[in-house]
């Protein structure tokens, strides 16, 4: 398998151009789904070949609990570099197993607290919580839930409070939060796939606002809403060098409600740059699917050969 | 009363409780009570964990932030919630969103936090919209 093995952990960085092009060319549903299945795909594949490394470095190790056969030198050969890699992957796949079991966890934890903060008012689709600071969340759980603060309340009209509860609605029925931890989860397996997280939060947001706005028939009173809520709420640090001030999500998210409608999705013709993006995306993920399969099923058929039975 | 069956958290075994849990559940043991209670009484609802000091500095620091009242009878304080149900709830809500780095990857927020910059960019779009920011 040689040097296959190790593709499936840099290949990530193919899906980087069409996280960019996607949230500029794609309708935000589109570029939303594609990112976080292409997201998946890696981060499994990065997994496994991870997985596949450290096996046969363990198998390196005095004392493994591995049969003797598996650090046969055939078996090491499967792996170039086997004791640099084989010993480095332990730790690494250590830390991914780690950080995913913690994301998971935390990520049941806010859920659950949060769904007991709001235990005794009424089990209505929307939760109204008397605080001043302005904040709106879309809350997943048994029932679906909008909180809603009343502070971010006062600070909007009746219109587009609708304009509010629309969008968030979007979140719980698009069941959004499914694809923020599977993005999250994968950019812990492989921080390669991090700008893929950003772009998939980003791509729900979008799609929510898409959706909303279609269903209020009014995209100016969505970007009314969304901006005027963020006007409500506290203003973060920027970056100190102007220069690389790129506009945040919520300017962008205004601009791209004040254009037209996205078209809603044809795929993209090779020769545009969106095009490119997208059919490198899909190579790199093709490859790196295959490049696992194929170490995955080169190793075992060596180890299966290797053990004495 | 309706919502006090559903509260099964005061029954529970010592364990560690953080500050802002802690004020949680003894608001909530006030909303349950029957009238103006004791700080005996709240502790007795709490479960007996905690000491009395304990019980006494959480009512001060409620007090201190309006979410409860108190009168003098006879030589002990009696105690009472002030802060309905949406209060409460805010609380609690404001305590996990302080408490929670990962929460903005469960809880889709509405808007995140604006630059600088990003509030002059929000200001110019709205105002191309027919009724600007103020509107």
């Amino acid at each position: 398998m040689g040097l296959f093995v190790f593709l499936p952990l840099v290949l990530p960085l193919t899906a980087w151009p069409i996280a960019r092009l996607a949230e500029q060319h794609l309708h935000p549903r589109r570029a939303t789904r594609l990112l976080a299945w292409l997201s998946a795909v890696m981060a499994v594949c990065s997994t496994l070949s991870l997985a596949l490394i450290m096996v046969v470095g363990t198998a390196q190790l005095p004392h493994n609990p591995l049969p003797d056969g598996w650090s046969d030198p055939e078996v090491r050969e499967a792996v170039p570099y086997d004791e640099v890699a084989g010993a480095a992957a332990i730790p690494a796949l250590t830390t991914v197993t780690v950080l995913g079991t913690a994301t998971l966890w935390r990520h049941h934890r806010v859920r659950r607290r949060a769904a007991r903060a709001l235990d005794h008012l009424p089990r209505r689709p929307v939760a109204v919580v008397r605080d001043v600071r302005p904040y709106a969340y879309a809350l997943p759980g048994r029932p679906d839930r909008v909180v809603a603060s009343t502070g971010m309340l006062a600070r909007l009209d009746s219109a587009e409070r609708r304009a509010l509860f629309a969008h968030e609605r979007v979140h719980l029925t698009a069941r959004h939060h499914r694809y923020l931890l599977t993005t999250r989860l994968a950019a812990r397996t492989n921080p390669f796939l991090r700008p893929l997280h950003h772009a998939v939060a980003f791509g729900a947001e979008r799609w929510a606002d898409e959706e909303a706005a279609r269903l209020l028939g009014d995209r100016r009173l969505m970007a009314r809403a969304v901006g005027k809520a963020a006007l409500a709420g506290p203003r973060s640090p920027g970056p100190t060098i102007a220069a690389l001030a790129a506009p945040g999500p919520v300017p962008r998210r205004i601009a791209a409600l004040l254009e037209p409608p996205p078209a809603p999705a044809a795929w993209p013709a090779l020769w545009t740059a969106t095009g490119l993006a997208a059919w490198t995306a899909a190579a790199g993920t093709t490859v790196s699917a295959l490049a696992s399969a194929n170490s995955a099923f080169a190793l075992i058929t060596l180890l299966h050969a290797a053990t004495p039975l | 009363m309706r919502k006090g069956c559903q509260v099964t958290d005061h029954r529970r075994p010592a364990r560690r409780r953080g500050q802002g849990e802690l004020e949680a559940q003894v608001l909530l043991a006030l909303r349950q009570a029957p009238g103006p209670v004791s700080a005996a009484w709240v502790r007795e609802r709490l479960g007996g964990d905690l000491a009395h000091t304990t019980v006494l500095t959480i009512l001060t620091r409620l007090l201190a932030k309006n979410a409860v009242s108190r009168e003098r009878v006879s030589r002990a304080f009696l105690w009472r919630c002030t802060a309905d149900e949406a209060g409460l709830a805010a609380r609690r809500m404001r305590h996990l969103l302080d408490g929670e780095a990962d929460r903005e990857a469960v809880l889709a927020r509405f808007v995140t936090s604006l630059t600088a910059e990003d509030e002059r960019l929000v200001r110019e779009l709205l105002n191309e919209t027919d009724e600007g920011p103020e509107g």
